[in-house]
């Protein structure tokens, strides 16, 4: 048993059943609730564990080893070590206004503002090496050495520089970070590899860019039109509130409508270039999901949503996971003798546990 | 030696999965692989990892991915030596569900008792050093916004000395911005803002604004509001974003109406035994209900110092102290006229204090 021929179907398939994750989705939100949220860490890992247990890779499970303890303390250390420290830095800054010190309240204010910026960058780094270490198949798991510091400090620095020329070079900001991040980490002995080009991405870009701009002067138009168009009989002399109408309507649909159309379209290319780029070895992956699934994925999210007073989003988890894994493919084969065991740093309970700062709280 | 069924096990060394055979020996068991056996391994070691499907997932406590799965029916002479399997997570599953739900509630609602309640017997215990120097850090000379003329002065002296026995442990001062408000601060700080001596018909208005705020600062509400937003902070910690936010805006809300009232009280009280009309500052309430009626509500809106800022707007408030008039009672005005005259219009006469414009209060 050594090479493993990727079968015909996809390598991977999620065969979890809604009304099963009902149940431990309900019990959770009782939990929640009643423990004042503190519940939520253990509800997130229960929720992983059904879905990662759900879901096959080629011939085995996944599995899920995270635990609830883990991810409370990670929180606690987080309050104790970003949230507090921000309460102080306020009244603090509070105090610097009552005393008419606007310029040293306002330089306080900006360093709290970079150091969240650069904690915000860590954190998706660390969210990453943490659910890659806490993933197992075929008793096998990922990680990274890295701890993610570094990439806390690029994740400022790419952001900016995408800023910088009207927002125009976010995509490679994007990918930029995306492939930064993924050649860091491992799966078993093997180094990830993430080579995925941003270019492709600018035209859906440029739509998205375009769209204040090609609604502004769609509207300027028909304003403009509106007193030279002498073909209009006006009967009731109402033309001119059908116009205005007409603007409300065309801004609000999109506004409402057509812009997040437009990113969804930008990101299913993002995330289809992002997963294509994307290596392990002699495998590699595809997301196959098009602008049109992602579009009629949200809208069904929506309307789950809605129809169940807002109920359904204890759904969300299972619907993202889902989809996540539907539309995942994986090419080439794996010599299952060479995949060992990852030497990755492992942080038993209680030890690195700022490992944990996968909370998505910052 | 009894041998058991077949199980998959992994060793966490490589991906390869093995069918092998559990053979127990007292509170150690090995595992048989054709001619190969591995152990012996303590079944005290063996940790419950997760329910994959039907079948139960165990690792090895100090091997990394080591797993056994065991499907199907399961002896239960090994089941009991087997860890149990975990569901909700350690306590919930001691407790069971509903009996965990209902001790998660009481603890739950004691946690937020003793948060609520605590602060009142907490409060008086802070030392006055703590007081005064969160006052000093968060007042200072506010600025430069303080106004000062001799006359004035004397004036407010002489007013703070008749509503209250200590007048040295308080440190009451108009400023300059021209805003319908008071505040009272940590560290016996009152603050009259201009706007409301130019807004008032007679010096007992003042008196009876003033009084209230020396209320907050007798009944050590300032201490207790901040005791109680740092504990509902604390406690409301484990609840995400806006609904933690709101709860924790409603019930510091409701702590800080019973707060306005006592300080009402404290006020009316004060007022008659320094024999100054409460007429006054009813009729200041009745002018300021019709002025602005939201004004009671913009309070969260700043912060600590917004938090105890005295907008006794209700009509019951109004009639509370029309009722505490004692008839035929020989009241006389809280100032004369010159005085009234001399703080009235102390801020326009001081030609050192710092404007209010440009103060980010709001």
């Amino acid at each position: 048993m050594s090479d493993e021929h990727l079968p015909h179907h996809s390598a991977f398939r999620f065969h979890g059943r809604w009304q099963e994750f009902a149940r431990i989705a309900i019990s959770n939100l009782l939990l929640t609730i009643v423990t004042l949220g503190i519940y939520r860490f253990w509800a997130t890992t229960r929720e992983r564990e059904y879905l990662w247990g759900k879901t096959d890779f080629i011939d085995e499970r996944l599995e899920w080893t995270g635990r609830g303890m883990e991810l409370f303390i990670g929180f606690i250390m987080v309050f104790l070590f970003v949230g507090l420290p921000l309460i102080v830095i306020q009244l603090v800054t509070q105090g610097l206004i009552f005393q008419g010190a606007p310029v040293l309240a306002g330089l306080l204010m900006f360093s709290m503002f970079l150091l969240l910026f650069y904690l915000t960058g860590v954190a998706y780094f660390r969210a990453l090496r943490y659910r890659l270490s806490r993933t197992y198949w075929r008793g096998i798991r990922g990680g990274s050495d890295n701890p993610g510091f570094q990439y806390g400090l690029s994740y400022m620095g790419k952001t900016v520089l995408g800023w910088l020329p009207i927002f125009l070079m976010v995509p490679w900001t994007m990918i930029s970070l995306w492939n930064q991040r993924w050649n860091a980490m491992s799966f078993g002995p093997h180094r990830f590899s993430a080579n995925a080009q941003w270019t492709p991405l600018m035209k859906r870009y440029l739509l998205f860019y375009l769209v204040p701009f090609i609604v502004f002067v769609g509207a300027g138009t028909i304003v403009v039109s509106m007193p030279l168009s002498g073909d209009a009989p006006e009967p009731f002399g109402g033309t001119g509130a059908l116009y205005f109408g007409g603007l409300v309507i065309v801004t609000v649909v999109a506004f409402y409508i057509i812009a997040p159309l437009i990113a969804l379209i930008f990101y299913s290319k993002y995330f289809r270039l992002a997963v294509g780029g994307l290596r392990l070895h002699t495998l590699e992956f595809e997301f196959r999901a098009r602008a049109v699934d992602w579009i009629l994925f949200f809208l069904a999210n929506m309307v789950i949503i809605i129809c169940t007073f807002g109920i359904g989003y204890i759904f969300m988890p299972y619907r993202n996971w889902k989809f996540f894994i539907d539309h995942m493919e994986a090419y080439g084969e794996i010599n299952i003798d060479e995949l060992t065991q990852s030497q990755t740093v492992v942080e038993k309970h209680g030890e690195g546990l700022l490992d944990a700062f996968d909370v998505g709280a910052i | 030696m009894s041998a058991f069924f077949d199980v998959a096990h992994y060793d966490g060394q490589s991906a390869v999965k093995r069918k092998v055979e559990v053979q127990v020996v007292g509170q150690q068991f090995y595992l048989a692989e054709n001619e190969r056996r591995s152990g012996p391994f303590a079944f005290a070691d063996v940790e419950y990892v997760t329910r994959q499907g039907e079948a139960d997932v165990y690792g090895l406590n100090g091997r990394d991915g080591w797993r056994l799965t065991l499907s199907g029916p399961v002896p239960a002479e090994l089941t009991a030596l087997l860890p149990a399997p975990r569901k909700y997570g350690g306590w919930v599953d001691r407790l069971g569900l509903g009996k965990a739900a209902i001790a998660f509630t009481l603890t739950s609602a004691v946690a937020i008792a003793v948060v609520l309640l605590s602060p009142q017997w907490l409060a008086p215990l802070i030392p006055d050093s703590v007081d005064d120097r969160l006052g000093d850090a968060l007042v200072g000379d506010f600025g430069g916004r303080f106004c000062h003329t001799p006359a004035g002065d004397a004036a407010l002296d002489k007013l703070v000395a008749s509503l209250d026995d200590a007048p040295q442990d308080l440190r009451v001062e108009v400023a300059n911005i021209d805003i319908l408000n008071a505040v009272a601060l940590p560290g016996g700080n009152v603050i009259l803002f201009d706007g409301l001596l130019k807004q008032a018909g007679s010096p007992d208005e003042v008196a009876g604004v003033l009084a209230h705020e020396i209320g907050h600062v007798r009944e050590k509400h300032v201490m207790q509001a901040l005791l109680r937003q740092m504990g509902l902070a604390v406690v409301l910690g484990g609840v995400d974003g806006n609904s933690g936010a709101m709860v924790n805006n409603m019930l510091a809300m409701s702590y800080s109406r019973s707060a306005e009232a006592e300080a009402d009280a404290y006020s009316m009280k004060v007022l008659g035994n320094a024999n100054i009309s409460p007429i006054g500052t009813a009729s200041f309430f009745d002018r300021l209900s019709a002025l602005d009626g939201s004004a009671g509500d913009s309070k969260d809106n700043m912060g600590i110092a917004g938090y105890l800022s005295s907008h006794p707007l209700s009509a019951s408030r109004k009639d509370a102290f029309e009722k505490s008039i004692v008839k035929g009672k020989n009241y006389k005005p809280a100032l004369t006229p010159t005085e009234w005259t001399e703080l009235k219009t102390m801020c326009a006469q001081d030609r050192k204090v710092k404007s209010g414009f440009g103060f980010d209060f709001y």
